[in-house]
């Protein structure tokens, strides 16, 4: 399903951050990437999700080159088959959980109704449906997350990808969040974490485990 | 871009709000250019159209007889003179002038007519064909009928002549001016009455008027008389008109500060912007581009944000500027544009005319240079990878 084909990406002028890696995640497996700060986890994620292109060697997602195509098809890509939860969580503050949550759509123009049941679902999947109309900003970080996990499926995307998901939550949300994603892995998702978390490590669901230091397989 | 995606716009409008500070800071500085500009214009399209008014009806060129540097009669036979020039096709001795009264601190402005002389003016012409005046009537204005009841003047009134006696008249009826406020001080009355007030001889009148046949000749025919009248002072329409422009004497002093001073800062806003965007702007594209927002869709809401934001600010500078000039009549900077003397001596107005070429002129200027200088840097931000901008 996601194939990478002797990927490497420097950044700037000579910042290895992949070096020659070959990968291949079939639909549905839970992947977890393995490495310390700097070893290029989340340059994979990018590189998958279409937000960076590889400096050489080729990202192929459903047969489909996706270090090849232009931004027009990348967005549209990103927005019907990826979902990213990040470190940060990247949400927008000052709007509401449901703006944020919403926001993957705004550009499709959808009719009223199904932006509102569309973002109904995913906020009462994820638990946080009470707070629909407030602001990010005055969440907890765990409620923060939730709102993130939402966004990323509202579009119920086939590939989610989550980068150090759990580095600003204490351990029992960082347990919840991991039930999230065994629901969602229940349900066929294929699901790559960034992570450096030993959490992840002996998880029970979890496919693989991959190692990566200095932009290379271990 | 052809439909219009609301919820686009929505965030477009959240995200002005989201900025406050910032955005009331650039609305303030952008509404307050437009204003300033758009002042400047009304003000002087306004007077233009004015004074474009006025010397329709205007005799082609007026003599007036100087001595010693201070007006003074001329007589019939130099009419008779000007008549012999080629080109003249007709003339008139005019007996006009401004009559102070007193009591009331105000300037009329009589002109003596003869039933039997051709007018300039449509409204001196309509008045003639509905009232025979006798020696001893005059036809008033409704301001200066109300001024006249002011001072208990209500059927006749007393003109004080040059030799201190006494010419009165009865006030046959008054009439409306309408927009033309440079009449509405006017008192028509019989040649040989005004002559009588401002105590002129029976061949001498205030001055002499004439018709071109081909108004490109007016310069030159001014010249030829000129050289045969050198005491006299020749004004033709063109010359009148230059005359009166001339009296847009606006400090450009003050209006060149503070012209100055909302263009540079309107500038610096533009600089700014075009000049790349924040952190937290650029995280936001990466963000809204890592959810799957193309290129296009963070341009169309960018520019939905400078729309609204340029849009508004223009049409409240536009508002500001129509209420400052055409209801309050340019107080304090109305000043600036218009010299003291247009308002009170010559009794300008600033009567609502509007020339939509300038509007369009200060919208090209301001609303979409606001809107590239909106799009081209987050066009820049756009273009980049989203982990790029996010990292």
């Amino acid at each position: 399903m996601i194939k990478l084909k002797n990927v490497s990406k420097i950044y700037g002028k000579n910042i290895k951050a992949l070096q020659d890696i070959s990968l291949e995640f079939s639909e549905g497996e839970l992947i977890v990437l393995k490495g310390v700060s700097g070893s290029g986890k989340s340059t994979v994620l990018s590189l998958i999700a279409g937000l960076s292109k590889p400096t050489a060697g080729e990202v192929i997602v459903d047969g489909k080159k996706i270090s090849k195509m232009l931004d027009h098809f990348t967005a549209s890509y990103r927005r019907e088959n990826i979902g990213i939860v990040f470190q940060k969580y990247n949400l927008i503050p000052d709007l509401s959980v449901e703006e944020n949550v919403l926001l993957p759509l705004f550009p499709l123009n959808l009719s009223r109704e199904l932006m509102r049941q569309k973002a109904k679902r995913v906020l009462e999947i994820f638990s946080i449906a009470h707070k629909v109309s407030l602001m990010v900003r005055n969440l907890s970080g765990g409620e923060q997350q939730r709102v993130a996990i939402a966004r990323a499926n509202i579009n119920d995307p086939k590939i989610i990808l989550a980068d150090e998901p759990t580095a600003n939550l204490d351990e029992k949300l960082s347990r919840e969040f991991i039930e999230i994603l065994r629901e969602l892995k229940s349900k066929k998702r294929t699901i790559i974490v960034a992570t450096h978390d030993p959490l992840f490590f002996e998880l029970d669901f979890v496919d693989r485990v991959i190692n990566l230091e200095h932009g290379k397989l271990l | 871009m052809s439909k219009i995606n609301f919820y686009l716009l929505e965030y477009a409008y959240s995200y002005i709000l989201r900025h406050k500070n910032k955005n009331i800071f650039i609305v303030t500085i952008f509404t307050l250019l437009v204003a300033l500009l758009t002042t400047l214009f009304f003000v002087t399209s306004s007077l233009r159209y004015e004074l474009k008014e006025r010397i329709a009806n205007q005799s082609d060129i007026i003599i007036q007889n100087y001595k010693a540097g201070m007006p003074a009669a001329i007589d019939i036979s130099v009419l008779n003179k000007l008549l012999e020039i080629k080109g003249v096709t007709a003339g008139k001795l005019e007996i006009d002038g401004k009559y102070y009264f007193k009591p009331k601190e105000s300037i009329f402005y009589l002109l003596g007519v003869d039933a039997f002389e051709m007018q300039n003016d449509p409204m001196v012409i309509k008045l003639l064909e509905k009232y025979e005046l006798s020696d001893s009537e005059i036809l008033v204005s409704r301001n200066v009928q109300d001024i006249m009841h002011q001072a208990y003047y209500k059927e006749y009134f007393n003109f004080i002549k040059p030799d201190g006696s006494l010419q009165k008249v009865s006030i046959k009826a008054s009439f409306d001016v309408g927009e033309r406020v440079e009449l509405k001080n006017l008192i028509i009355m019989n040649k040989d009455t005004a002559r009588e007030i401002f105590g002129y001889g029976v061949d001498e009148g205030s001055g002499i008027a004439l018709s071109v046949a081909n108004k490109n000749e007016l310069e030159s025919i001014s010249s030829k008389i000129r050289l045969l009248l050198p005491n006299a002072k020749v004004t033709s329409k063109d010359e009148l008109l230059l005359e009166y422009e001339k009296l847009f004497n606006y400090d450009s002093g003050v209006f060149l500060s503070l012209f100055v001073i909302a263009l540079f800062t309107f500038f610096i806003i533009i600089y700014d912007k075009a000049n790349g965007l924040s952190s937290e702007e650029k995280r936001e594209i990466g963000i809204l581009k890592a959810i799957g927002w193309c290129i296009e869709d963070v341009l169309h809401a960018k520019f939905y944000e400078a729309t609204l934001l340029s849009f508004f600010s223009f049409i409240l500078g536009l508002g500001i500027a129509f209420v400052y000039v055409f209801i309050f009549k340019a107080p304090l900077l109305g000043r600036i544009f218009i010299h003291e003397n247009m308002l009170e001596i010559h009794n300008f107005q600033l009567n609502i005319h509007i020339e939509l070429s300038y509007i369009l002129l200060i919208f090209l200027l301001s609303v979409p240079v606001y809107i590239a200088a909106t799009l081209i840097p987050s066009w820049r931000v756009a273009t980049l990878d989203a982990d790029e901008v996010m990292r």
